[in-house]
């Protein structure tokens, strides 16, 4: 009762009403409930016991010993193939960027052109979002060919749903009085288009735009497990040829490259942000040679070599792909025989059996996840448990666990434990459990803690002060964390079986190996439809709670 | 105070001059302009002649940003006919209405500037109508428009202002800004929606006497709708006064006192 006055509560009672309860939305308690039924469901249908754990303890233990020394391998290949990861993310990420500029505009409300080219590409970014890269990977490979140009082709198809439906968001936000103003001089649409709307847009879309080859350069560490390039690719040959010590060795060295490059994209956010409060100042240039010339200035100068150092290693990167001319002819035969062979689709009871699987590992996970994300945030939370030292360990065991790409969890599980979706679930649970805490993190950060602080002066234990006083607050982000977490699980949920760690996966792999086109069109079409169906169903839910 | 402005202009040959003495800037003939169900102009007939100043005035909802919508071809009348620099703007393909509206300039209320960018790369988009493809950054302007740009921001008061962002600049010096803007299409015609409607007092006589000024220099037309009767009197050569869809008034400023327009905007007006 006592936390009651001080829940930030939108719909409190006009002011002369007598005082009611806040009302509770149904979510709040029907959401936990959905994942409680689901997971104890799940947990039957996986096979989880504290029994089949301890044993997959013994087996990774096991596992591990046998990964000890870990060795590289001949180096300079492994570089070689750490540099070509890079390549492959940066190349993917801007033809990604560049791609998503038309079709945003032509999907965004604002469009005025025709309705079926808005449907068509607001259909283009959906599908695109919910499709994980590595599918589009295994699709590209068939295509294309093995190496990195199928590889940063999947990245960039995935991203531009990521980048696009953000762009379509930052434009639909836009006020439409520039816009306006221009098309009433007698610019075109394209003009107007990029003099105003492009150009508001610009430092939204640009960090954006950094985010995201952030997350793919961590999708192209494992785009060679089928064989699309990058570092990936030695993993791949080291665990098929079961030198666990080399596939050990592997697995560090992505570590280190993801851990360095988490440090590097940490220091550009900052100089960024730096640089966003110099670029406030009202004076934009100082003056030129003559009235109507911009003169340099460092910042000026800053700008310019940073936008000329972006567009270069762009260039460097598409030049690395090494396109093969002779054999696009091939190519398009290729994706022609794909594309003619995905109809019509076939629907079996393996393919939604498949989904199933891969739904239920994500949902249990989730929830094992959120639990775990939860204590794990708690105990490093400085103003709920006063322990400086196990909070500041346990953030840096979120980072570097967080910084390991799923599927080679999952690898690490299957080869400890054998095939199945056991394997997916302890991979999916470790990231769901990294993700839940970060975010769990920082919501309880900012937190008031007022009313923690006033439980506790009139003698509430610590947990009654975390429930009546911090809880209340917390509920709201937590569901929607909690939600946004299992859509981030669903969709890895559904590569894992590529590993052999449960759900569609496998079967989608093999049916493009074994040119089985109908069921990967079947397999596509369902997981689109799941993937977004959950995504509305939390988005729903979202809204409800918050 | 607004004399020596100026700066290296051209000596002003009125751009109306082209289309021959006779012809005027703007004829309406019985429009009428409905929304669905709303009919928000009855037949109104209108004709400015070149390089007049007209103030539109009248109360809110009387229709007067969909008549200057009207001219530009941003609407398309219901009925009648409208005819604006000898165009017919229902006639136009969807290029010929570029190419006219090149010819008109357009002064909003709300400024429609990009707020992150530099005065001058706002003004330098007033051009864009006469250039092919898209830009941006100033320097992918040619010279002769560069240099066109910081002339008539010196027009307007604000040659030391190019180099600063939009959204540091007050609001009367942004709707100088956007007046600049509009200077650099050379118009023959300049419709302004309600330009000082978001200014305090002191700017919004200062922006709209530049206004007059730059139109005595260049010669264009203005249609400019107003709701201060003050301002009105003060910069217009004739004022037309609309009221539930009809205009009501029309006569020369020297000939109208500001009880006939307040009359326009009481509770139970004449007619
Ligand atoms: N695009 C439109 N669609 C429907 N109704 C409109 C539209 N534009 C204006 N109206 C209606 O026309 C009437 C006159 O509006 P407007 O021309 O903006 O008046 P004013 O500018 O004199 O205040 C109002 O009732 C308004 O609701
Ligand atoms: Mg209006």
């Amino acid at each position: 009762m006592l936390a009651t006055p001080t829940r930030p509560d939108a719909r409190s009672a006009p002011p002369g009403t007598a005082p009611r309860p806040p009302r509770i939305p149904a979510a709040t308690w029907a959401i936990p409930l959905f994942y409680l039924g689901v997971t104890l469901f799940g947990m039957w249908w996986i096979d989880i016991r504290p029994g089949a754990i301890a044993a997959g303890l013994g087996d990774i233990a096991r596992l591990l010993d046998r990964m000890v020394p870990p060795t590289t391998g001949p180096v300079p290949s492994l570089l070689t193939l750490v540099v070509e990861t890079l390549w492959i993310a940066i190349a993917g990420t801007g033809i990604a960027a560049i791609l998503s500029v038309p079709l945003s505009a032509a999907a965004a409300s604002t469009y005025t052109g025709p309705r079926w080219v808005q449907w068509l590409c607001r259909a283009l970014i959906v599908v695109t979002r919910a499709v994980p890269s590595l599918v589009f990977a295994i699709i590209f490979v068939r295509i294309f060919g093995l190496g990195p140009l199928a590889g940063a082709l999947a990245v960039s198809v995935h991203s531009i749903g990521m980048i696009g439906k953000m762009m379509t968001d930052v434009f639909e936000e836009q006020s439409p009085q520039p816009r306006e103003a221009i098309a009433a001089t007698g610019a075109t649409r394209v003009q107007a288009f990029f003099a105003t709307t492009m150009t508001r847009a610009l430092p939204q879309v640009s960090s954006f735009v950094l985010y995201r080859l952030d997350i793919n350069i961590r999708a192209s560490a494992v785009l060679g497990l089928v064989g699309a390039g990058g570092i990936g690719v030695a993993l791949q040959t080291a665990i098929g040829s079961l030198d666990y010590r080399r596939a050990a060795g592997i697995i560090i060295v992505i570590i280190v490259l993801l851990m360095v490059l988490e440090l590097v994209s940490f220091l550009v956010q900052r100089s960024l942000a730096e640089h966003s409060d110099t670029s406030t100042a009202s004076q934009v240039f100082v003056p030129g040679k003559d009235a109507a010339t911009p003169g340099w200035s460092t910042a000026r100068g800053a700008r310019a070599l940073g936008v000329a150092a972006a567009v270069a290693l762009f260039l460097a990167a598409l030049s690395t792909l090494s396109i093969p001319f002779d054999r696009l002819a091939r190519a398009g035969e290729n994706a022609g025989a794909l594309l003619s062979g995905f109809v019509p689709p076939v629907f079996t009871m393996d393919i939604a059996y498949g989904i199933f699987e891969s739904v239920l590992m994500a949902l249990t996970a989730t929830s094992f996840g959120v639990v775990i994300g939860l204590i794990i945030a708690v105990l490093s939370t400085d103003h709920l448990v006063r322990a400086r030292a196990l909070g500041g360990a346990l953030r840096a065991a979120v980072v570097v666990i967080r910084g390991v790409p799923d599927i080679i969890y999952a690898l690490v599980f299957v080869a400890a434990l054998g095939l199945g979706p056991f394997a997916g679930f302890l991979a999916l649970a470790i990231s769901c459990s990294a993700l839940a805490a970060k975010f769990f993190t920082d919501a309880l950060q900012n937190i008031d803690p007022a009313p923690l602080r006033a439980l506790e002066a009139v003698g509430a234990g610590r947990l009654q002060a975390f429930v009546s006083g911090v809880w209340p607050q917390f509920v709201p982000s937590f569901i929607g964390n909690s939600l946004f977490t299992s859509d981030l699980a669903l969709r890895e949920s559904a590569v894992l079986g590529i590993v052999g760690a449960g759900g569609i996966g496998f079967l989608l792999q093999e049916s493009v190996a074994s040119v089985d086109y109908q069921t990967t069109a079947g397999i596509l079409i369902g997981l689109v439809a799941v993937v977004v169906a959950l995504e509305q169903l939390a988005r729903w839910a979202r809204r409800k709670v918050i | 105070m607004t004399a020596d402005l100026t700066g290296p202009v051209s000596p002003a040959i009125p751009r109306s001059a082209r289309t021959g003495p006779a012809a005027a800037s703007i004829t309406l003939a019985q429009v009428s302009k409905r929304f669905g169900d709303n009919e928000v102009l009855h037949g109104v007939d209108l004709t400015v002649r070149p390089g007049e100043f007209v103030a539109l005035v009248g109360p809110s909802g009387a229709g007067k940003s969909t008549l200057l919508r009207l001219l530009n071809g941003g609407h398309l009348p219901t009925a009648g006919t409208v005819e604006v620099l000898g165009r017919n703007p229902a006639a136009c393909s969807r290029r010929d209405l570029r190419e006219l509206r090149t010819r008109i300039g357009f002064v909003f209320q709300q400024f429609g500037l990009v707020g992150r960018l530099t005065a001058m790369e706002n003004v330098l988009m007033g051009a864009l109508g006469s250039l092919a493809m898209p830009r941006y950054g100033i320097m992918t302007y040619p010279r002769r428009l560069r240099d066109q740009a910081v002339e008539n921001l010196e027009r307007v008061g604000l040659l030391e202002q190019r180099f600063q962002r939009c959204d540091t600049l007050s609001g009367g010096q942004q709707q100088r800004v956007a007046i600049a803007r509009m200077l650099m299409q050379q118009a023959e015609l300049v419709l302004a929606d309600e330009p000082v409607a978001s200014l305090d007092p002191a700017a919004s006589i200062s922006v709209l006497q530049t206004l007059k000024k730059l139109s005595a220099e260049d010669g264009f037309t203005v249609v400019c709708s107003l709701h201060q009767v003050d301002l009105a009197l003060a910069v217009s050569d004739r004022v037309v006064a609309v009221r539930g869809g009809q205009f009501i008034m029309d006569t020369p400023t020297a000939a109208t006192t500001e009880q006939d327009i307040r009359a326009v905007y009481a509770e139970h007006g004449s007619r």
